[in-house]
């Protein structure tokens, strides 16, 4: 994959204050108990209120999103459209599931299922802003959001110029409350997420909504690429991707700046990046994130949104630092993301 | 392909050469509503479906059961082994994936938080790999959900994957179970038939559910050659492009249908003219039919192409609707024959056009199908001889 | 009649999740689709089970509801004409 996705606009709905353009985690919010709450904007602002009275939180936190995304990047349109979601609109899902199982199938409303289509904030959005292009929705666990990069990626090398991509996830009181039932969830705030000595995971949501362009513009930094390991057996087979990766991108893990762990606070998922951790700490800043906007298919997508502001800041934020190192500029991040312990990915942002 | 009209290709072809449809009275899915409406089911009960993939799980669900039948057909079809140090994927799609399961446990997982381990196989991504594993695909899996046109996006991503050289091969397709989910779900949107659909017709009152596995093997040239394998025919041109009209349903002047047609041919470098058949979207309900009509139309004018629609054969099986329609048209191309529009009796007054209604005889070189979803998701797909 | 357009004005908000609209703020004669409200096909849809929820009405054939939902007084005419308020 030759093209570089230059990204020209960003949006980021999540637990912590992203919608405020001079917030950077100066200081963070923590999980609610077990589960990371998104801080939702105030959607009339964005959406029009006709179409915002039938949409789901997933569909406003997208729709949203891409609004903001959309608003940086100065463009009313674009080329392709790609949304990545592991639930899709899990309130509407379960609102006309309990209607069919509470009225036994009677009395049913058709809103609720229609809005629960997996593809319904990319067709949306593309309704807001009649958008007759490209519109795909990946929704394959911790492989959803990172599907879209890599169909970005493929896109801008077909010769598209202006993509948007997202990430989608929402939680509902009842999918928290069943996930603690079964136990899912790590309540431990003593330790942090990347020693390995908490199991369960926080469960987190949010939207981060981006457009990549083959022009630089205005970017200050670009996706180059991405690479995905399906259910590893081995920290050496992830260190071997990652190597392979890195060398396909003509560069190599001891030239990282900053790597980005996907730390999900629970030891049994974690073992291999905690494996990894040590071997990348002699050369480059390590940090981590799903402690600020917890764990979920899409993590991904916030991930990304956060490389790219801290390659625009020049800065790495204390609260999110594994170790120390001091770096006089930070020109190149490397995403490692897994979901579970089945989906990793690798995502390499450079300064433009 | 596992369908209503067989629980393989061969089966399937013998039911599409005799005009028998799939359809009939509901066994399997337990609604309130089995008795008044008729459906694509595939015989099999889950049971059945077990011993036939000979794997049993217990955190297997049905559409993950039909993804393996199908894919496991399709992958041994195509003769290739996934050990020879080719890089191999699987793109599938579903639009409910494990709802057929969620759906009988969730009030006892609320009640009683009972069966919470349903939950773990209740997203999309779940049934891929549960699909890749039985197969021993690595390399790359992903999964699409746009609703009733996603397995002909899968097609369209592992063409495009296998051109830019990121894959050798590919298992594309979709999976989708009946479920009281979807099936309430379009029955408020009030566009089931409660008897046999009839696509194209002017008194067709919509559409018949039904459920699938499907799906085709893609291989780049040279992997094919490396491996002296023999292709069935080619992927020749694909198209996405969006409605942007309505949530649900499609524009009268078939906007985004036309656009994708257009941009398959275009990238095929076919004229209207040389595609011999079309196998369409073709549900029945009033809208889709009428919007797709328009959109033959608008490419074709006066020579609209020989055309059916399969869908009174399986029902609409949603995600791999257009996974079931690809193997039907590679079909109609290894065997010059057209499957015809069952139940068809008057032509749409607007546009006087009739499909095929009986099995034909028809030199094939390109097949456009298509295939329309929720969201406005238009996709055509264009398959020639090799 | 007058106290049956009231209550289908609040059914009607409510069903549709109508937020930012107060009954008075609906004509019982003006279109409630197109111009209107702004309904669309769902909101149609959504209104042939308020009518089966509250009214105990059926409509089989959507193309039905076309006339029954002209405006407010159109629903209530023909809830009326049913016998069902």
């Amino acid at each position: 994959m030759a093209a570089k996705a230059y990204i020209i606009g960003t949006g980021c709905i999540s637990p912590q204050n992203t919608t405020d353009e001079n917030y950077f985690f100066e200081t963070i919010i923590g999980p609610n108990g077990d589960h990371f709450p998104a801080i939702e904007p105030s959607y009339k602002e964005h959406i029009n209120p006709n179409m915002l009275r039938r949409m789901g939180r997933a569909i406003k936190m997208g729709a949203s999103a891409a609004r903001m995304a959309m608003t940086e990047a100065k463009l009313d349109n674009v080329d392709a459209i790609m949304s990545g979601t592991g639930l899709g609109c899990f309130e509407d899902s379960e609102k006309f599931l309990l209607a069919i199982l509470n009225n036994d199938e009677q009395f049913l409303t058709p809103t609720s299922f229609i809005q629960s289509t997996h593809n319904t904030v990319g067709s949306q959005v593309a309704l807001i802003m009649k958008c007759h292009e490209y519109n795909y929705t990946y929704t394959h666990r911790g492989f959803s959001f990172e599907s879209s990069v890599m169909d970005a990626l493929l896109s801008l090398n077909e010769g598209k110029k202006n993509i948007l991509i997202g990430g989608i996830e929402e939680h509902t009181p009842l999918f928290v409350e069943l996930n603690r039932q079964a136990k899912k969830f790590n309540t431990d705030t003593t330790h942090p997420l990347f020693e390995g000595k908490t199991h369960g995971i926080q469960m987190g949501e949010g939207s981060a909504f981006f457009v990549v362009s083959s022009e630089k513009q205005n970017a200050q930094s670009s996706i180059d690429g991405i690479s995905f390991l399906y259910k590893p057996k081995s920290s050496k087979e992830v260190l071997d991707k990652i190597n392979q990766f890195l060398d396909s991108q003509n560069t190599a893990l001891d030239n990282i700046d900053l790597v980005l762990f996907g730390f999900s606070g629970d030891s049994d998922f974690d073992n291999y990046l905690l494996e990894l951790l040590p071997l990348v700490s002699n050369h480059s800043a390590t940090a981590h994130y799903k402690h600020l906007c917890g764990d979920y298919h899409t993590a991904g997508a916030f991930a990304t949104w956060l490389a790219d502001k801290i390659i625009r800041k020049q800065e790495i934020p204390h609260t999110i630092r594994i170790n120390h190192h001091t770096k006089t500029s930070i020109k190149s991040i490397l995403i490692i993301n897994a979901y579970l312990g089945i989906n990793y990915s690798f995502t390499l942002l450079r300064q433009c | 392909m596992i369908s209503a009209i067989g629980n393989n290709v061969q089966e399937a072809y013998a039911n599409l050469s005799n005009a028998k449809s799939g359809i009939g009275k509901i066994h399997h899915l337990n609604t309130r509503y089995k008795d008044e409406f008729v459906a694509g089911e595939i015989k099999l009960s889950n049971n059945d479906l077990m011993d036939y993939i000979r794997f049993k799980s217990p955190a297997l669900n049905r559409t993950s059961m039909l993804g393996i039948a199908a894919a496991s057909e399709a992958l041994k079809h195509s003769g290739i082994d996934l050990n020879d140090g080719m890089r191999t994927g699987l793109i599938s799609s579903t639009t409910v994936a494990g709802m057929c399961k969620t759906e009988l446990f969730y009030k006892e997982m609320v009640d009683k938080s009972l069966h919470l381990e349903v939950l773990d196989a209740h997203d999309c991504g779940e049934s891929t790999e549960e699909i890749a594993d039985y197969l021993g695909v690595k390399d790359f899996v992903t999964t699409i959900s746009t609703a009733c046109s996603s397995a002909a996006n899968a097609v369209m991503l592992g063409s495009r994957m296998i051109k830019q050289g990121m894959l050798d091969r590919v298992i594309v397709g979709g999976v989708d179970a009946l479920s009281k989910f979807t099936f309430n779900g379009f029955n408020t949107l009030m566009i089931l038939d409660k008897e046999w659909c009839k696509p194209f017709d002017e008194n067709r009152r919509g559409l018949n559910l039904g459920e699938a596995g499907a799906f085709i093997v893609i291989e780049s040239e040279a992997s094919l050659k490396r491996r002296n394998g023999k292709a069935l025919a080619t992927v020749a041109g694909y198209a996405n492009a969006n409605d942007a009209y309505h949530q649900t349903a499609s524009s009268p002047d078939g906007f985004g249908a036309t656009m994708a047609i257009q941009q398959a041919l275009k990238m095929s470098g076919l004229s209207p003219a040389q595609i011999d058949y079309i196998n369409m979207h073709g549900t029945g309900t009033p809208n889709n039919d009428q919007s797709e009509s328009k959109a033959t139309v608008n490419i074709f004018g006066n020579n609209v192409p020989k055309f059916s629609s399969t869908k009174a054969y399986t029902g609409h099986t949603l995600a791999p609707a257009a996974g079931v329609e690809a193997v039907i048209s590679i079909l109609s191309i290894l065997n010059d024959k057209i499957f015809p529009n069952l139940n068809f009796t008057t032509p749409i007054a607007e546009f006087g056009l009739s499909p095929v209604t009986q099995v034909t005889s028809h030199r094939m070189n390109h097949v456009l199908s298509n295939s329309f979803g929720f969201g406005g998701n238009c996709s055509s797909l264009i398959f020639s001889r090799v | 009649m007058d106290v049956l357009i009231e209550k289908l004005k609040v059914q009607i908000i409510e069903q549709l999740n109508l937020a930012e609209v107060k009954p008075e703020d609906i004509n019982p004669d003006s279109p409630l689709f197109g111009d209107g409200l702004g309904l669309d096909s769902i909101d149609a849809l959504e209104l042939i089970v308020l009518l089966e929820k509250h009214y105990a009405i059926k409509i089989q054939n959507p193309a039905d509801g076309k006339k029954i939902f002209e405006s407010v007084r159109t629903m209530a005419e023909f809830i009326k004409s049913q016998g069902k308020s």
